[in-house]
């Protein structure tokens, strides 16, 4: 413990000389001098061999490039600009820039979107966009450029979670597709991001990234919920999960993510706390919507640990399984990132 | 704002770890997102400390959830909220630290549509197994349930509000309960979200984490339904702006004594105009509460100090002459919250 306060106070005595020559820093300037912390600053999480916490936000900022791309051309029909995608001024990594793969179906959502729904689409695509560019000023020279990214992913996902009921689906081609589409991110981005915050060091805690962490896992979260609210309403509405299929799609994606991530369960406190179990039992991470019908009934909006009503947390292993569309141990790439992420979390070791 | 920053490591360079994980966390985390809204909370709080404070919190949430959707405070076994998932026994709100304060006010909500009455079920029981599960986790050193208003609380806030709304109440309609609730969750996630980085246990830090998400997915839950029932944004949806005002104004007061940035930390559902890439500025609504000046804050929702909390919750009491007064009563907490040895100011 003394050597570990020391080495915080050394960081704190370097950080207070830098700051004190430097005068007035502007913000970019002062995360990216930030980001120098990193390099020093190791641990390790079973199986994941040593990592910095530059490493933990470039696993963030992956996830961050997918979602944000997904929902900017769900709003407007393109995606990032090269400048928040680029490998950043002085990055000395060696990965490199990857491209969207689109088809005709990648299009901003159709279906006869109304102006209100339109408006949230807007919402989450500016918050998902201005996640990205957090992370890499954040990250400054150390920020991983944007991994290839398959947008057309959805529809084998569909297919492989329908059983082969649903063969082209698309979450571009309506708004209650569209939720469909977000509820595969969004509960993964809330647990990411809670599996994620332990794994930052003391010192980044001090830089603000554990606060910063914990500020994404909830903007995810309201995310998570605005999603899972709109497809309960929606069934609701209609009476019946037959004349509102989308909270049947939405549950057997729950179901494929829960098989995806079946025995990668990790011993880490806090990390993983289940996915044994079908969704829905104490077992799993993953809790389906339910269709409530009158005026007693619970509805299930909140993806939560039943018996504290503790939101989960996934390991790096257990997220990338799901975006990669593979239960397969040492699966390296696939899915969503059809050349694996840009992480030193990118093959699965679990 | 590098003077600021040079006083705060000079802080901690001389006071050590403790100090680093109390003041430091909270106060560079605003630097480091350019310089927000974050204060600092001036005592050295402990891990249990931290965990009781968001039990005073979340006996005031589980008690008016409890009250709305099953018209009982939590100690009491009530056949639907057993239904739902509650233990039959009621909850406990005795501890081993302060007396079990009574709950004044609150009644069951006339619930007209399937939507908000099982809303209000799950996020009741959900409220309550938070309750159970930071009193587990205290163990001996939980404190009991705090004195609780809500009554004439509501009356309190809505008279402080802009329109005022001095006859306000949120066991009328589901709309007002939706106000009501309003008032709770984001706080809640600015709580959890400001507690996050003072915890020095791991597996404290991933429980907070994990109540934080809950709490981030109730308030997403509440600004979504909110919008859908107010979709031409003229009855609750000012409201909800008026709520945030004055959250960010209690927020804002406690920050001011250590000049911290004064714009607002807060955001009702008023939409806001964002730029997308390639350049298309467009209306978005505002199921997050995070601030849309990406100069500041990158879409990232706000951390609150308990202080700020504090003043929120007993609608400025925490907050007197200058100083931070202890113990804050008022509005919600009239006797103020139950707290440990060090209390909470």
């Amino acid at each position: 413990m003394d050597t570990k306060l020391n080495s915080l106070i050394d960081k704190a005595l370097s950080r207070r000389n830098f700051l004190a020559g430097a005068g007035s820093v502007a913000a970019v300037g002062l995360m990216a001098g930030c980001a120098d912390d990193n390099t020093t600053t190791t641990g390790s999480s079973g199986g994941t061999g040593a990592y910095t916490d530059a490493d933990v936000l470039n696993f963030a900022l992956n996830l961050e490039y997918l979602e944000a791309q997904f929902y900017l051309y769900a709003a407007t029909g393109h995606g990032l600009e090269a400048t928040d995608t680029a490998a950043p001024s002085g990055y000395t990594g060696t990965y490199t820039m990857g491209s969207v793969t689109t088809n005709s179906s990648v299009t901003q959502v159709g279906g006869g979107i109304t102006a209100a729904q339109q408006q949230i689409v807007n919402e989450i695509a500016y918050e998902e966009q201005e996640h990205v560019r957090f992370l890499r000023s954040a990250l400054g020279a150390a920020a991983v450029p944007m991994p290839a990214i398959d947008l057309t992913f959805f529809a084998p996902l569909a297919s492989l979670a329908s059983g082969g009921a649903l063969t082209a689906f698309s979450p571009f081609a309506s708004f209650d597709a569209f939720l469909v589409g977000a509820f595969i991110f969004e509960d993964v981005g809330v647990t990411a991001y809670a599996g994620a915050a332990p794994l930052i060091s003391a010192a980044g805690v001090a830089s603000g990234y554990l606060t910063a962490a914990a500020g994404i896992l909830a903007v995810e979260a309201y995310h998570a919920a605005y999603i899972r609210t709109a497809i309960t309403a929606g069934a609701i509405q209609a009476g019946s999960a037959a004349a509102f299929p989308y909270i049947t799609y939405a549950n057997d994606v729950a179901t494929l993510r829960n098989t995806l991530t079946v025995g990668n369960n990790s011993a880490a406190p806090g990390m993983g706390t289940g996915n044994t179990g079908a969704p829905g039992s104490s077992t799993s991470c993953e809790v389906p919507l339910a269709l409530p019908t009158g005026l007693t009934t619970a509805s299930s909006i909140v993806a939560a640990d039943s018996k504290t009503a503790i939101g989960f947390a996934r390991t790096v292993n257990q997220v990338h399984h799901i975006v990669y569309g593979s239960a397969t141990v040492g699966a390296k790439s696939g899915g969503f990132f059809p050349n694996g992420t840009n992480s030193i979390f990118a093959t699965t070791t679990a | 704002m590098a003077n600021l920053e040079t006083q705060i490591l000079d802080d901690i360079i001389i006071k050590g770890r403790r100090k680093l994980l109390t003041l430091g966390s909270a106060a560079l985390a605003g630097l480091v997102l350019g310089g927000t809204k974050e204060a600092k909370a001036a005592t050295a709080y402990t891990d249990a400390d931290i965990l009781n404070f968001a039990l005073n919190l979340e006996y005031l949430e589980a008690n008016f959830y409890y009250l709305s959707a099953f018209g009982c405070t939590i100690d009491k076994p009530n056949a639907a909220a057993i239904a739902a998932g509650a233990p039959s026994a009621g909850i406990p709100i005795t501890g081993s630290v302060g007396t079990a304060g009574t709950v004044s006010g609150g009644s069951k909500i006339p619930f007209a549509t399937t939507e908000v009455a099982s809303y209000a079920i799950e996020t009741a029981i959900e409220e309550g197994k938070h309750v159970l599960f930071l009193q587990s986790a205290l163990s001996t050193a939980a404190v009991a349930q705090p004195a609780i208003n809500l009554g004439t609380s509501w009356q309190m806030l809505g008279s402080a509000l802009t329109p005022a709304a001095p006859t306000f109440t949120p066991y009328d309609t589901e709309g007002d309960f939706l106000l009501g609730a309003y008032v709770f969750e984001d706080v809640g996630v600015t709580a959890y979200h400001g507690a996050a980085s003072l915890l020095t246990v791991s597996g404290n830090l991933s429980a907070a984490a994990g109540i934080l998400s809950v709490e981030a997915y109730h308030a997403g839950l509440i600004r979504t339904t909110i919008n859908a029932l107010d979709p031409s944004a003229s009855t609750l949806v000012p409201v909800t702006n008026a709520i945030s005002n004055l959250r960010a104004a209690l927020a804002v007061q406690v920050a001011a004594a250590t000049t911290y940035d004064p714009s607002p930390d807060d955001f009702g559902l008023a939409t806001f105009q964002v730029s997308l890439a390639g350049g298309s500025n467009v209306t978005a609504t505002r199921i997050v509460d995070a601030s849309a000046d990406n100069s500041k804050t990158f879409a990232i929702a706000t951390a609150r100090t308990t202080s700020q909390v504090l003043n929120i919750v007993t609608g400025g009491s925490s907050f007197k002459n200058g100083a931070l007064t202890s113990p804050a009563t008022g509005v919600f907490f009239p006797a103020g919250m139950n707290a440990g040895p060090n209390g909470f100011k």
